[in-house]
């Protein structure tokens, strides 16, 4: 399997993902890497409905992911990677997938996380992982639009004291 | 570069392009045209004109209108016959310029008939209804 690009939107596939940046990061498969979403029926019904024409889409859990992963019947698969957050993303590079890159694009506001960027907020679980990644050499860069300037997380996070 | 110019009926196109903003991010080389109560189609060839005169035009001009028919696009017509390097889509819609933003940087190879063709088939390509009775069995294969 080929790794196309890795994005952490807790949107999963929605407007910018469905009609930008599949586009701009050639690709013939989303997986979309999340426990939690895998097992919401409702959820991931709502989500895989609007794959983009073309595209196939799949919600996997985490471990079910990595084992997609290395069968080389998917030798074929060009796939954009979505997850809802870093530790998924570190879950997957642990268990020795090797995503270069990752782009870090929408984590929702919620009580008790601090706002990085006007789309990305963090927990402590999350900057956690966001080092750990730095740690194995995976580059993290923020940008909620494709044309937007890549921005260094980790410095953004040092700039922020965090 | 393509040159897009939208043009519609009120302020459509201009809000229309500020949408597409928040979703692809800056544009350049773009154009919103308003048919406002008080203007005619005269008045709208002469905008048209002047927008294309102040556009990069090296890959031609695609005019999207809101209405097929409407004051818009009849003006649009009468400047596209103009140029062979002129085409016009009817029925704009956010798939429909998005398409045409991410294809403005590369449209250097392709013809303006092909241009519009594409335009026609985004904007049917995002047109979908949703039920939840009518909602696909989403097989998923075995992973």
């Amino acid at each position: 399997m080929k790794i196309s690009f890795v994005r952490i939107d807790d949107r999963l596939i929605h407007g910018q993902v469905a009609t930008v940046w599949v586009k701009a990061y050639d690709c013939n498969r989303i997986m979309c890497c999340s426990d939690e979403v895998a097992k919401d029926e409702l959820r991931k019904q709502l989500v895989l409905q609007v794959t983009p024409p073309g595209l196939k889409a799949y919600i996997l859990p985490i471990q079910k992911a990595i084992e997609a992963f290395n069968n080389p019947k998917y030798d074929s698969f060009n796939t954009f990677f979505l997850f809802t957050n870093p530790t998924d993303v570190l879950r997957m590079v642990e268990a020795g997938i090797p995503f270069e890159s990752v782009n870090l694009g929408g984590m929702r506001y919620v009580d008790g996380k601090t706002q990085i960027s006007q789309a990305v907020s963090v927990n402590e679980q999350d900057i956690e992982a966001l080092k750990k990644l730095d740690e194995r050499g995976v580059k993290l860069e923020l940008r909620q639009l494709a044309k937007d300037p890549k921005v260094n997380v980790i410095e953004k996070l040092k700039s922020m004291n965090l | 570069m393509l040159a897009i110019i939208i043009g519609t009926h009120g302020y459509f196109a201009e809000e229309l392009l500020k949408t597409a903003e928040m979703i692809f991010g800056p544009t350049s080389n773009v154009k919103a045209i308003h048919l406002i109560p008080g203007k005619g189609v005269e008045d709208l060839v002469k905008e048209y004109k002047q927008a294309i005169v102040e556009m990069d035009t090296t890959d031609g001009v695609i005019f999207l209108n809101d209405l097929f028919g409407g004051s818009p696009y009849n003006a649009a017509c009468r400047v596209a016959m103009e140029s062979d390097d002129y085409g016009i889509a009817a029925g704009v819609n956010l798939p429909m310029l998005i398409d045409m933003l991410s294809l403005q940087p590369m449209a250097e190879k392709t013809s303006i008939v092909e241009v519009t063709n594409r335009a026609i088939a985004a904007g049917h390509s995002g047109l979908n209804s949703f039920h939840r009775t009518l909602l696909a069995e989403q097989v998923e294969d075995e992973l």
